[in-house]
């Protein structure tokens, strides 16, 4: 069977960009190095939050040269829908029947409201509609909550049989980032994708996905497309068959370019040599329909342009009317615990209005944060963080002084990039100590576990009755770490809690001193 | 002569001619081993690597402790992401030289591990330990997981009845304790005793039950160290068991050597209490284990070695 050579490229392109973003996603050990988030960078929602000119003049590019290749060889939502696809056989020529694609009409109201509902609430500074359907994060979720998980579950296992082995080169390693929400939420988006990848092929992507609703408006003015050879188009549907995004309407030879992912299964399926991938740019004005047809695909076409952008409107509209609604929902019920109402933002994310209005919850620093103190937050802080990463403390959970990761690795820009020094004075929260529940107190007992695991010795042992010391915060010093939270014993609520800083200070930087000389003249003292 | 007396005179001869055979060897060796090894030594002013192996030539030699064929545990204190010149961490070129003398004296097997406080993996990677342990040939073992832990009986303990034990430590036929000196903000003092904290998964037990008691009780637990080695060379001295910066850090050059660990405790924090002020009733965990029956603070019953090299 002959294969067209554009399908194979695009094949090959999407295995080589595929695989490493899929492996860096599920990186729990951080092996890969962290130069692999560029690709990530490329992501058409990340490019537009991280304000990456160079990335969206890449991508408008692409797109305006070639049509929409960045769904089929970029986006890993949609190559893992083509994987789908392609591991149950659906457009094969060899099945049956049932297992052919069908041209249908595009859902253009549903499509372009999403899209609408997108920008718009951007407009507003919210994010959260993106965070849904962006594809680019709903695999992260995907891969972060649910294959991730099953990975780290397949090393623990290799450790134990390695063990037996007297192997020492695994580690055993506990998942404590999974949610109830994150995984509910990843799961239904898997759920959502695989049903509609194997019913209708790309339908989450000309239907659901604002990008490629985006791409598809710039896509219709692409120089090359996807064309039927009018004279030689016997309007026999194989090409049709083969289209996962159904846009092939081989009974009136037209191609619906706005949902046309440039997939190039088509092109080798054509007996008659009718069907081709061409400098078409012209045909934006001269639509190659049968004479006697014209006038009547013309007005066909104006409607559904006409339809689009009426729909745009009207949905603009009735959506900015809802709006000031919203904010207002997104409020939470209080918590016990006042230093747990506000959700403390990962180092270098500013403030927690940037991170807001910058993370999509893709959790990719969750999968790198070696200490596994990057929590998805359910919906306690509010709608408007749910699923977004918050650092949360517990047994040995705290974010490690010289640790910069998380920065390093977000795509979105909701967190920028921190040099170690920087990261050592960036205070996100302030440690609150409650005298009345540290256990030297109620109990009588030494402790100081959180002055042990103070990195800049903000939390400081002051002496307190008999030999006993307690607790001082020195709160100038104090980075928000939460290494003392981790540790304290103190329950049901701890002694020592972190509360966030909504806007990311500086601490003062703990005093640099000489080393001491050697103490030459010292005995043995005993 | 008798059959009998000839036998009995013939089998003395032999026992004597053999003693005195061992008797000459020792003397031209010029050492008497196993019943002269003091119950402590102390060593000052010289390289780790130097530090040890005087002490343990004091000591009687590594053989005494290490038998051909055995699986050997080192227990530093590898419990924080911090460089070895701040002296958190117990000195690499120590635990260097320790796992060189197991392997002369013919282990099978030198593992290493501690339950660590920062992240395990920048903790081993920063103290320098695991480069120098990897190199000398020890099997570097986790200590992050709890899976890698097993629940063991405390009988002896007050508070601490049971505790979650590494499982490297249930296997071995020896371990080594090498604690480092330092100043702990809770504890007050971390030394031989302290580093015991190192070997349990559950260490929130301890500090919401009574810590000083805590740490004395889990040395209670039946599989003792062969020795406790303390590195002084380098010594958190104020803000520890971290410190803030360089200058808590001091500079002793010493090691302490026993098997007593609360004679152990009580001479490094003599000799700590030469650069900073510590009373020794402070540290709690010290005079429990006194009467848990661990050992003595009353250094004057002991054969104690002090050298400078």
């Amino acid at each position: 069977m002959k294969i067209s050579i554009l399908k194979l490229i695009r094949v090959i392109l999407a295995v080589l960009i595929f695989s490493p973003i899929f492996l860096f996603l599920c990186d729990f050990a951080g092996i890969l190095p962290d130069s692999f988030s560029n690709l990530l960078r490329i992501q058409v929602v990340p490019a537009i939050l991280g304000g990456s000119l160079l990335s969206i003049i890449f991508l408008t590019e692409l797109t305006l040269l070639f049509g929409r290749i960045y769904c089929s060889v970029i986006c890993p939502l949609g190559i893992f829908q083509d994987l789908i696809s392609w591991f149950t056989g659906r457009g094969k020529k060899k099945n049956k029947k049932r297992r052919w694609y069908k041209y249908a009409k595009p859902l253009t109201i549903l499509r372009y409201s999403l899209l609408c509902i997108c920008i718009l609430f951007l407009f507003f500074r919210i994010t959260t509609p993106l965070l849904y359907l962006d594809p680019y994060s709903n695999f992260g979720r995907m891969a972060v909550n649910i294959f991730r998980p099953v990975i780290m579950e397949g090393n623990n296992l290799l450790n134990w049989i390695a063990l037996k082995f007297h192997i020492n080169n695994f580690y055993y390693i506990t998942i404590h980032t999974v949610t109830g929400w994150s995984l509910a939420i990843a799961a239904t988006i898997l759920l959502v994708v695989v049903i509609m990848a194997l019913l209708r092929g790309r339908l989450y992507c000309n239907t659901i996905c604002p990008v490629g609703s985006l791409l598809g408006l710039i896509s219709r003015l692409s120089l090359f497309k996807i064309v039927l050879d009018d004279s030689k188009c016997t309007s026999c549907g194989l090409c049709e068959h083969a289209c996962k995004s159904q846009c092939i309407n081989s009974k009136g030879k037209q191609v619906d370019q706005s949902r046309c992912v440039a997939c190039f299964n088509c092109l080798d399926r054509c007996k008659a040599h009718g069907i081709g991938f061409r400098f078409a740019w012209a045909r934006l004005f001269q639509p190659a329909v049968k004479k006697e047809n014209k006038v009547l695909e013309i007005t066909k076409r104006t409607n559904e342009i006409g339809m689009t952008r009426r729909s745009f409107l009207v949905t603009s509209t009735a959506l900015a009317a809802t709006l000031p609604v919203f904010p207002a929902w997104a409020k939470s019920e209080k918590e016990s615990d006042p230093t747990k109402l506000t959700p403390i933002t990962p180092p270098g994310s500013q403030s927690l209005e940037h991170f807001k209005l910058h993370c999509t919850a893709c959790h990719l620093c969750i999968t790198h944060c070696p200490q596994q103190v990057l929590k998805p937050a359910g919906f306690n802080f509010g709608i408007d963080y749910a699923f977004k990463p918050h650092l949360s403390f517990y047994e040995m959970a705290y974010c490690n002084y010289e640790c910069t990761i998380c920065s390093e690795v977000c795509p979105n820009g909701a967190m920028h990039k921190l040099t170690k020094e920087e990261k050592k004075v960036t205070q996100m929260g302030i440690a609150q100590f409650v005298k009345d529940r540290c256990i030297v107190v109620t109990e009588g007992t030494s402790c100081g576990a959180c002055s042990e695991h103070c990195p800049t010795q903000a939390v400081r042992m002051e002496p307190y009755i008999d030999s006993l010391t307690l607790p001082h915060v020195h709160s100038e010093l104090c980075i928000g770490c939460g290494g003392c939270e981790s540790i304290c014993p103190a329950r049901p609520i701890k002694a020592i809690n972190v509360l966030a800083n909504e806007v990311h200070q500086t601490a003062q930087k703990p005093p640099e001193e000489k080393p001491e000389d050697e103490h030459k003249d010292i005995n043995f003292g005993f | 002569m008798k059959r009998r007396d000839f036998i009995k005179a013939a089998a003395a001869a032999g026992v004597a001619a053999l003693t005195f055979d061992q008797l000459q060897a020792a003397v031209t060796k010029n050492q008497m081993k196993v019943e002269a090894a003091p119950d402590m030594v102390a060593v000052m002013g010289g390289e780790p690597a130097q530090l040890l192996e005087r002490a343990l030539q004091e000591m009687g030699g590594i053989e005494k402790y290490v038998k051909k064929g055995q699986s050997v545990v080192i227990k530093p204190n590898i419990g924080w992401d911090k460089k070895p010149e701040f002296g958190a961490n117990t000195n690499p070129e120590l635990v260097e030289a320790l796992i060189k003398q197991c392997f002369k004296a013919g282990a099978k097997k030198v593992s290493i591990f501690d339950h660590t406080c920062d992240n395990w993996q920048k903790c081993y990677a920063s103290s320098g330990i695991e480069a120098v342990a990897k190199a000398a040939g020890a099997t570097v073992l986790p200590g992050n997981d709890e899976s890698y832990y097993k629940e063991v009986a405390i009988p002896q303990g007050l508070k601490l009845k049971s505790a979650k034990i590494h499982q490297a430590l249930l296997d071995a036929d020896v371990w080594f304790n090498v604690p480092v000196l330092k100043n702990h903000g809770g504890a007050r003092m971390s030394v031989a005793m302290k580093n015991y904290m190192g070997i349990v998964w559950d260490r929130e037990y301890f500090h919401s039950n009574d810590l000083q008691q805590c740490i004395a009780d889990s040395c209670t637990w039946a599989k003792k160290p062969a020795l406790n080695i303390v590195d002084a060379y380098r010594c958190i001295h104020k803000n520890g068991p971290q410190g803030r910066s360089i200058s808590d850090t001091a500079v002793l050059k010493t090691l302490i050597v026993s098997k007593d660990i609360v004679a152990v405790d009580t001479a490094a924090i003599g000799l700590f209490n030469q650069i900073e002020t510590m009373d020794i009733n402070s540290v709690g965990h010290i005079a429990n284990g006194e009467k848990l029956k661990l050992g003595t603070q009353n250094l004057n019953q002991l054969n104690i070695k002090r050298i400078k090299l």
